[in-house]
């Protein structure tokens, strides 16, 4: 029995090709089969040769002590107050159902026109994927944006490697239109969706909802009406202080409003 | 393409990520394998050189998943190993009790420092209204499996069922076996430590059985309990926010989650070994199909069960001591074994259950023994012993008491047909390993053979295909991700 090292040739040999296999198939992002089919490729490749990521100083960003920071008045320049009128448009997933009549009552005390597009189920990969966010900017031409996106991606294993994209593609798609990406009201701790969207972000332009106490609805997870509101509230008080660019968000009398116009997308397949 | 880029980056793959354990499913693993086999084989007829690469391979390998505390591992061993050199040299039994006491103390000691100090201080906290803040401990990987590992040897030493190992290296390559280090099965030293001096090769069947063994582990662990656990958790996770029929699902889901990622973890740990030429004890054994719950534990988790067995269940008196202490012993050794899988009073209710559910069936069994074996019986039989498993795992997972109950109450009250033709149509991927899953534990064990032996025999380029198509469905099935209420209209 002794002096067979040969015996796990087969086996060793059957790893070494399959993976230089794999690796080499890496090289492509993804397959194309005949008959339309496509395969996804390891990412391997990828891994290996994608550019060292931020230096440790600016890595130090996705701690949750400089996600405050963040936030901080101290280390965002605070911004002159915006005293203009805007076309906002908020865009984002079910957490709008809430959201959207509270900002419109904000948008009618503060003469802004508000238009709301709601994706029910969306996230971060579905608008990036599409070309909805592009068609309704150029429909309403908003000159401030609010984006409610990451309330389904709360559980995404390897969040950081499979969303970044997205995240990025969406700002890309926003370009210079001054937004506020409101976090999502966790109902029990990320996998990381909140520090990857503070660390896409520019500086005062992500609110962060984790942590704060919201009353919830039957399913545990969207906040209440009441509750809505009083989150919009608490990004009001924290855009002139935080934000980088701040508008008018003066509290209104009134506890809800409409919005000028109101998109209701069915949940994507 | 730069070189240096490629090398760093593979730099920062080696070294330590917390929450980031090297899984034997992961791309580095493969790599990290496809070179450690070759050097490994060429070392297995020089059994020192070959022990001290294992050993060297094993403590990357924890070190990889918990950072420094692989010297915790190291320095383990040598109080281990100390003691029972100490222990057979000890003429008298007190001093020998002594040896055990000691080493047992301090395995237990720091499993209990790392894994259950908070737990107390928790419980602590609740008792007397203190205010104790949680300490900032992190748990090393796979403790509870190798302190576990490390009282069955002295232990067994103490017996004389086992002589201590000549050297220190060779009681370190077995508590750090890394087949075996981070999620068992739990190695039994007097089954494991006389391989080590055999110096075995594989036969060219046993790596191709091996090969299997993964090919299996990895199916079930990285393709089917990777992609249904999303689903799973989010039920678990939103208890009120899913209709009951859904809850139901999560709930089956979880079932099958639980067997596949534990016994497919199992299976790619023990085709590891067997490709090295170890053998490590079966894990799992079709635990589904029992059709009582003494059954179900000698199926499900069999390294534990057995360890718990003999190293608790019998040293209390087992059935020695009349029926009320057999019963009481049995209830004892589960809680023992619900504390081992978390530090929660959750755990320590499942355990409790399935004692109680243990005693239930012993008390009974002379009723049960004299029910002719029929079709009818062997079905109600099943389906109360996977009613009663599965109506525990809701506890074993829910994030706490009050999860528990509302998940539950879900499912009872709040449960219609009508969601299932949606759920088929939304979730239909879900529903397909399910079936697959629930399909598979179903077939006859032979079913199972033949194929292992189609696959030993089959050519070369077979079996790469198989591999292949196995490591594309895990690609395509990773980055597929469950989306969340889907149901939510308002």
């Amino acid at each position: 029995m002794k002096r067979k090292p040969k015996n796990i040739a087969g086996v060793w040999s059957l790893l070494a090709v399959a993976l230089a296999i794999v690796t080499l198939l890496s090289l492509c992002d993804e397959l194309n089969l005949p008959g339309g089919l496509t395969l996804k490729t390891s990412g391997i490749a990828e891994r290996l040769t994608r550019e060292p990521e931020l230096p440790p100083e600016e890595a130090a960003t996705l701690s949750p002590d400089s996600l405050i920071e963040k936030m901080n008045p101290d280390t965002v320049a605070v911004a002159k107050p915006d005293t203009t009128s805007h076309n906002i448009l908020i865009f984002g997933d079910s957490m709008l159902e809430g959201l959207t009549r509270r900002l419109a009552a904000y948008a009618d005390e503060n003469g802004h026109t508000l238009n709301s597009v709601i994706w029910y189920s969306s996230s971060t990969k579905v608008w990036a994927e599409g070309d909805t966010l592009r068609k309704f900017i150029k429909k309403y031409h908003p000159s401030y944006i609010f984006i409610s996106l990451g309330g389904n991606e709360l559980f995404i294993r390897d969040i950081a490697q499979s969303r970044e994209k997205y995240v990025r593609k969406i700002l890309k798609e926003i370009g210079d239109i001054p937004y506020i990406w409101i976090g999502p009201p966790n109902w029990k701790k990320d996998t990381g969706i909140n520090d990857l969207i503070a660390s896409c972000t520019a500086p005062g332009c992500f609110f962060l909802s984790n942590g704060m106490h919201f009353d919830r609805q039957k399913d545990g997870a969207h906040p209440t009406y009441e509750s809505a509101a009083l989150w919009v509230d608490s990004i009001a008080r924290w855009m002139p202080l935080h934000a980088a660019h701040p508008i008018k968000m003066k509290k209104p009398t009134k506890a809800t409003g409409r919005a000028a116009s109101q998109v209701m997308l069915t949940p994507p397949k | 393409m730069d070189i240096t880029t490629i090398f760093h980056n593979l730099g920062e793959l080696l070294r330590y990520e917390a929450n980031s354990p090297m899984i034997f499913s992961s791309g580095l693993f493969w790599l990290l394998f496809v070179i450690f086999l070759p050097i490994y084989a060429l070392l297995r007829n020089r059994m020192w050189q070959m022990i001290i690469f294992v050993s060297a391979f094993s403590l990357y390998f924890y070190y990889k998943s918990s950072g420094i505390f692989f010297l915790l591992l190291t320095g383990t061993s040598i109080l281990d190993w100390t003691l029972s050199k100490l222990l057979v040299k000890q003429k008298q039994k007190w001093r020998r009790k002594l040896c055990v006491a000691v080493s047992v103390l301090a395995s237990l000691g720091i499993l209990a420092y790392f894994k259950y100090a908070n737990f107390f201080l928790w419980n602590w906290n609740a008792m007397v209204e203190g205010n104790f803040q949680p300490l900032d401990i992190i748990l090393p990987v796979g403790i509870s499996f190798y302190t576990f590992q490390s009282i069955s040897y002295i232990v067994d030493v103490y017996k004389g069922r086992l002589a201590p190992t000549a050297t220190w290296l060779e009681y370190l390559f077995f508590l750090s076996f890394f087949p075996a280090l981070v999620a068992g099965p739990i190695v039994r030293a007097d089954y494991f430590i006389p391989q080590i001096r055999q110096c075995r090769h594989a036969t060219i069947s046993e790596t191709y059985l091996g090969l299997w063994l993964i090919i299996i582990g990895v199916v079930k662990k990285a393709i089917i309990a990777d992609y249904i656990s999303q689903y799973n958790d989010l039920i678990f996770l939103s208890p009120t926010g899913y209709s009951g029929f859904e809850s139901l699902m999560g709930l089956l889901g979880y079932v099958m989650q639980i067997y596949c990622d534990f016994s497919g973890y199992s299976d790619m740990a023990i085709g590891i070994a067997m490709i090295m030429g170890f053998k490590l004890m079966k894990n799992f054994d079709f635990p589904y199909k029992s059709k009582n719950l003494s059954e179900f534990w000698r199926r499900w988790h069999i390294s534990l069960s057995t360890w718990l067995r003999d190293y608790v269940y019998i040293p209390l008196g087992g059935n020695r001591k009349g029926t009320l202490r057999t019963y009481i012993n049995n209830f004892l050794t589960m809680l023992v074994g619900g504390l081992w899988h978390g530090a929660a009073w959750k755990f320590v209710f499942w355990g409790a259950m399935h004692g109680v559910g243990l005693a239930v069936h012993k008390a009974c069994k002379p009723w049960l023994d004299r029910l002719p074996d029929t079709w009818l019986v062997r079905a109600v039989s099943w389906s109360v012993t996977m009613v009663y498993v599965s109506l525990l795992f809701v506890f074993f997972r829910a994030e706490s008491w009050e999860d528990s109950l509302l998940i539950l109450n879900n499912i009872f009250t709040n449960f219609s047909f009508d969601y299932a033709l949606p759920f088929l149509k939304v979730r239909y991927v879900w529903v397909i390993m399910m079936v697959i899953i629930i399909g598979s534990h179903s077939l006859p064990s032979r079913w199972y053979d033949a194929a292992q032996r189609w696959f030993i025999r089959s050519n070369w380029m077979v079996k790469l295909a198989l591999f292949l198509v196995v490591v594309q469905l895990v690609i395509e099935f990773m980055s597929e991700n469950v989306a969340p209420f889907i149901y939510f209209q308002f």
